[in-house]
């Protein structure tokens, strides 16, 4: 059997029902239908036949997708599964919401189709995420209380946060304590902010300063390693990081894997087929190709120039840049393409939070060192 | 006794059918087209001679099938090398890296995509041997190279397990054991040995360097590594100086013996290990 997997971010809607102002997506009203659902299902089919691979993850993003009806999910769980099955093709389902939109009808279809997880995003402090004509703290108090109503329904929730200049002040212990102790979130990750889609001042004053996030970001792995790692908390990247240095493994995040062109694509409302979300909504030029077409996605994948400059970037970087020399390549290989895009308008070079990432490795390299001294010496 | 193995262009692959075979190959859809089901069995592995071909005809194919990129040109090949990360899935992946400039960075992306290396090419100048010591210490001491860098890696594991292995053998250059078929059909040596006057016979050719050319004194008699190199680095040129290679092996075999001693003091009364 063949170990082959792919990865599709599924946008079915780019609606939205916040307005947060990072957000690098411009938003639209446009939404997939179910009938679009089976022949985009049916491409993605084909096309995971012919490159031979039986093992899809669906992560499911916006938008927002909980501006979509549970119903409309459960008809399209029914869909994919019955074209799964006639090919013989596992797929597992990931749903990344900002719970706005949360209620108790969702369970079921969160259960059945999710795995009873939901993935979410919250700041601390929350500057940045709000309702549409609303401010941040009302955004945060309803966020947590959704939060709660999902938790208590048994749905675990993890989240996204991305830091901000008043997280760098505050401090990791801090930043740790109101996922961990405040909300009980056991498992949440650190995202490197970026300014992509249209511009704002918000946006202007990325990126952070390399040296205060690499050392918030250092002070967050020493918190995670002495309150949290061994009671069963996972904060990443540390975690994963961690995995890689301990036993080897390289579960890292897309922006530190060796070619994130050869691992997942992105499908908006419309079928336009681009590298990831992060891309999908704001830079049309940048598009694959469109699924609804008369292409396949085989072909689309293999004629785009867009997609042949995003798979060309490792090979250009290693050339141009200095990272062929670096110690750590092997778990970053130039970092992400949107970031070195939207920072420094060039594809082809590397991710310009290089330095946050080299202390992060390094560091992460080091503690797992001196904890592994501390285990032999009790 | 050992069968021999067939290095055959896939061109020829039916008449070595039923004998063991390294088939190689410009383009991997040859390798497709050409290799049955009933073939799989006897292949060691695939080698593919160019890094331009199309390799999804090889995604879902002889699945577990080990994979050698053979690069040519250090330079040109280096960034393609992104190219074949996604046969992993299927193969284990070597790469083949000839000794000349530009290697060592072959050898880091290489392992960076967690690819096993060869390196390739017996007869090293003093910039290569010094590349060559740079790899020898990412190999023994970053932690995170995670494949092994033949010749490096069997001829450390040959020290630290007193292990009589020669360099022959570990570069699958060892005439009793492998043979190259010419894409016209005719039986050669392998490796650098191809097209070369030789003497003796295949079968016999590491016994007759022992007592012939690595027995004639000079720089190979009492040498300290004679046992595991016979006389390698001296092909094809025999006045070749060998301290630097020298200086590499005593390097690998320092460091086995480095970790034999770690080890040991590890399991003694009173050293950590437990029974």
């Amino acid at each position: 059997m063949s170990g082959s997997h792919f990865s599709i971010i599924l946008l079915p809607t780019l609606g939205c029902n916040a307005d947060c102002e990072y957000c690098f997506e411009n938003k639209t009203d446009h939404h997939l239908t179910l009938d679009h659902l089976a022949v985009l299902i049916e491409k993605v089919m084909d096309f995971l036949e012919r490159k031979h691979i039986h093992r899809l993850s669906l992560y499911w993003q916006g938008g927002e997708v909980m501006t979509l009806p549970p119903e409309w999910f459960e008809q399209a769980h029914i869909i994919i599964c019955q074209s799964a099955e006639a090919r013989k093709i596992a797929v597992v389902h990931y749903i990344q919401s900002n719970l706005i939109g949360y209620s108790g009808k969702w369970n079921r279809i969160l259960l059945e189709m999710f795995g009873n997880s939901v993935g979410s995003s919250m700041d601390f402090p929350n500057l940045h995420r709000k309702l549409k004509g609303g401010v941040p703290a009302d955004y945060e108090t309803l966020w947590i209380e959704k939060v709660r109503e999902a938790r208590a329904a048994g749905i675990k929730v993890s989240v996204i946060a991305i830091p901000n200049d008043k997280t760098l002040q505050m401090g990791a212990e801090r930043f740790y304590s109101y996922f961990v102790d405040e909300l009980g979130i056991t498992e949440f990750q650190v995202n490197t902010p970026f300014p992509g889609g249209s511009s704002n001042q918000v946006k202007d004053g990325y990126p952070l300063d390399a040296e205060r996030l690499g050392r918030f970001l250092l002070d967050l792995a020493r918190v995670w390693l002495d309150r949290g790692f061994d009671r069963g908390v996972q904060v990443g990247p540390f975690d994963r990081l961690m995995e890689y240095f301990v036993h080897g493994r390289k579960n890292l995040l897309c922006i530190w894997q060796d070619n994130c062109a050869n691992d997942f694509v992105c499908i908006d409302p419309q079928g336009y087929v681009s590298q990831c979300d992060c891309w999908a909504a704001s830079y049309p030029g940048f598009r694959f190709g469109n699924i609804f077409g008369g292409d396949s996605l085989f072909d689309i994948l293999g004629n785009s120039e867009a997609r042949r400059q995003l798979a060309e970037r490792p090979g250009v970087l290693i050339q141009r840049e200095d990272c062929i020399e670096c110690r750590y390549l092997g778990i970053c290989h130039g970092g992400c393409p949107i970031r070195a895009y939207t920072m420094q308008g060039d594809l082809h070079r590397k991710d310009p939070y290089c330095p946050v990432y080299l202390a992060l490795f390094e560091g992460v390299e080091l503690l797992r060192s001196t904890r592994a001294g501390k285990l032999r010496n009790t | 006794m050992h069968a021999i193995t067939y290095n055959i262009p896939v061109s020829l692959i039916a008449g070595f059918r039923g004998r063991k075979m390294i088939v190689r190959a410009d383009d991997p859809t040859e390798i497709v087209e050409n290799v049955t089901d009933e073939d799989l069995a006897g292949i060691s592995f695939v080698k593919l001679l160019s890094l331009n071909g199309k390799i999804d005809s090889l995604m879902g194919w002889g699945t577990a099938i080990p994979v050698e990129l053979v690069v040519s040109d250090t330079c040109r090949d280096l960034p393609l090398l992104y190219r074949y990360a996604p046969l992993l899935a299927d193969h284990p992946v070597r790469v083949a890296v000839p000794l000349a400039p530009g290697f060592g960075k072959v050898v880091r992306l290489a392992i960076s995509l967690n690819f096993a290396v060869k390196l390739e090419g017996g007869q090293p100048d003093a910039p290569l041997l010094d590349e060559m010591q740079r790899i020898a210490s990412f190999y023994l001491h970053q932690a995170t190279v995670s494949e092994p860098i033949e010749f490096f890696h069997s001829l450390f594991l040959a020290f630290y397990h007193r292990e009589p292995i020669t360099l022959w053998t570990i570069q699958e250059e060892d005439p009793s054991l492998v043979r190259y078929i010419t894409d016209t059909g005719e039986e050669t040596m392998p490796g650098r040995l191809a097209g070369m006057e030789v003497p003796g016979d295949f079968s016999t050719f590491l016994q007759d360097i022992r007592k012939g050319p690595a027995g004639e004194g000079g720089e190979c008699a009492g040498c300290e590594f004679l046992g595991h190199c016979r006389g390698y680095f001296k092909w094809p040129l025999r006045a070749y100086r060998c301290d630097g290679v020298k200086a590499l092996l005593r390097t690998l075999r320092s460091a086995a013996e480095e970790l034999r001693t770690d080890i040991a003091s590890f399991h003694a009364p009173g050293g950590g290990g437990r029974e």
